[in-house]
């Protein structure tokens, strides 16, 4: 349509009303590896596959769930370098509040400032949007939460989410095994089932990530071993 | 038109814009505010498993103590702590800013923070600011290069020492210091000699007074001592309170109710 004529500049909306540049930052999350989030009754818990280029690469010094805070974390779908970059600058927003109120910065408001930074990535001149798309998993007084933040700069509250490359076998899959009174370690079990669904090849500790948050209200991202133990749970 | 993505820095420095207004001012015979100053004896020194830090607990604004117990012992990080002499605001903003930096760096790096990356990043500071953050600070903590102890002096100098006091008491503390310090001491001797030079500034020096709080750092492992000596309890607190004897006799007590002088009649909002 005229579309295509108007994909050029992000800061120019074309005739059917879309901001073509978002949709193609959508594109580029939707091509990335898959990660998915699930919301239990005590705790969140978020994966992702981590497919490494080469079997040269040292799997280790590759990390693609981060902390942000000590009881929230999160992780991507999308370009690493993109993620990093928020990921900086989300850490720098939740020290500054901390610094301000003195108290740990809520869940709702860290993603609400990390949207922002994406969406005016969306309205300035001679950037390009992020794309990354998020999933924020945290502990706070409200209780556990997982949010996904575009990189249009929208965010939602999800009890369960996927994105990347798998997103739509992954979400029918949450759906029908999604129950509102799961417990942590059910939630882990169920994550892993969902990236096996699409999974290329052996899946194990070391080629899948998952960081999980519980009541203690401490993010952690469990080491290969711990991950090779729940594998076998779920066989 | 696009929106301005990044933030200007700010200048830096202080804006010294009203410095005429307040030199007229004084001339007049304004005083100027006195600001909280922590009068202070503070201490530190290495011991065999680490590093100890000592302070007295009160703030003082010129004669009046503003705080008997305040907590002079600053967190930085969770293997290195700040005792802080000077202005009690610029001690708790620079610490507090610097404890903010150090916990940015350790996500980035993943790793834990070191007592010279602390020090470094206050000296920057404070030498920026030419003197003017009146903050004296004794930093010490154990990291993985092993324990360390440094002053860092309002100017920005910074000295690297296995026993070290500052502050108004500074002296006082010293003088013990100097006599019964030793290399190799265990914790319950180094615990006690802490004590011992913050209770010499406590009782000879009129900046410092109230408790001892003492903090003990090794590797790995941390014990912050909030009071841990009470050497200036009150002593007596007459349980009756206060009694104010009747000095004037009553001759006539006539009581007037006030009458209402404006009604109160419930209407419509404004009209715009």
């Amino acid at each position: 349509m005229g579309d295509s004529q108007y994909s050029f500049s992000l800061t120019t909306f074309s005739p059917s009303g879309k901001l073509v540049q978002i949709e193609h930052a959508l594109t580029a999350v939707g091509s990335g590896q898959t990660s998915l989030g699930i919301k239990a009754a005590n705790g969140v818990v978020i994966a992702t596959e981590k497919k490494l280029p080469s079997i040269l690469v040292e799997e280790s010094s590759v990390q693609k769930i981060q902390t942000l805070t000590p009881n929230i974390g999160v992780v991507y779908s999308g370009m690493g370098p993109d993620f990093r970059v928020l990921v900086r600058k989300s850490r720098k927003q939740a020290e500054q509040y901390h610094r301000l109120y003195k108290e740990p910065i809520p869940v709702t408001q860290l993603v609400r400032e990390t949207a922002a930074v994406m969406q005016e990535f969306t309205q300035s001149g001679g950037v390009r949007p992020f794309g990354v798309s998020l999933l924020v998993a945290g502990f706070d007084d409200k209780g556990p939460q997982l949010y996904q933040v575009d990189p249009s700069g929208s965010y939602f509250s999800w009890k369960a989410s996927a994105m990347g490359k798998n997103v739509s076998n992954a979400k029918t899959f949450l759906e029908k095994r999604y129950t509102d009174d799961m417990e942590l370690d059910d939630a882990v079990h169920t994550a892993i089932l969902t990236l096996k669904e699409g999974f290329e090849g052996q899946i194990s500790g070391k080629n899948i990530e998952i960081g999980i948050i519980g009541a203690d209200k401490k993010f952690r991202v469990l080491s290969p071993a711990e991950i090779d133990d729940y594998l076998a749970e779920v066989e | 038109m696009s929106k301005s993505v990044i933030d200007l820095p700010p200048k830096g420095g202080f804006s010294f814009d009203l410095c005429r207004r307040n030199d007229m001012l004084s001339k007049k015979g304004l005083k100027s505010p006195s600001f909280l100053k922590t009068g202070t004896t503070i201490v530190g020194l290495i011991f065999q498993d680490g590093v100890i830090l000592g302070a007295d607990t009160r703030a003082t604004e010129g004669p009046i103590v503003a705080d008997k117990n305040c907590e002079k012992i600053h967190y930085m990080a969770p293997n290195i702590y700040c005792c802080g002499a000077g202005t009690a605001a610029d001690t708790e903003a620079v610490t507090d800013m610097v404890s903010s930096q150090l916990q940015l760096h350790r996500y980035h790096t993943g790793r834990e923070s070191r007592v010279v990356t602390a020090l470094t990043l206050l000296k920057k500071h404070l030498f920026n600011y030419q003197g003017y953050v009146q903050a004296a600070l004794v930093l010490g903590g154990v990291d993985c290069t092993g324990a360390h102890l440094h002053t860092i002096y309002p100017h920005g100098s910074t000295d690297t020492l296995p026993f070290a006091t500052m502050g108004s008491g500074s002296l006082a503390a010293m003088a013990m210091f100097e006599s019964k310090y030793k290399e190799g001491l265990t914790r319950d001797e180094g615990v006690k000699l802490v004590c011992e030079a913050i209770c010499a500034g406590i009782f000879n020096d009129l900046g410092s007074g109230s408790n001892v709080d003492v903090c003990v750092i090794t590797k790995g492992h941390k014990e912050y001592l909030r009071n841990h000596l009470l050497p200036n309890p009150r002593t007596y607190v007459n349980p009756n309170g206060f009694t104010f004897s009747k000095k004037t006799e009553v001759l006539l007590t006539k009581i007037t109710p006030l009458k209402e002088k404006v009604e109160v009649i419930e209407g419509d909002a404004m009209e715009e």
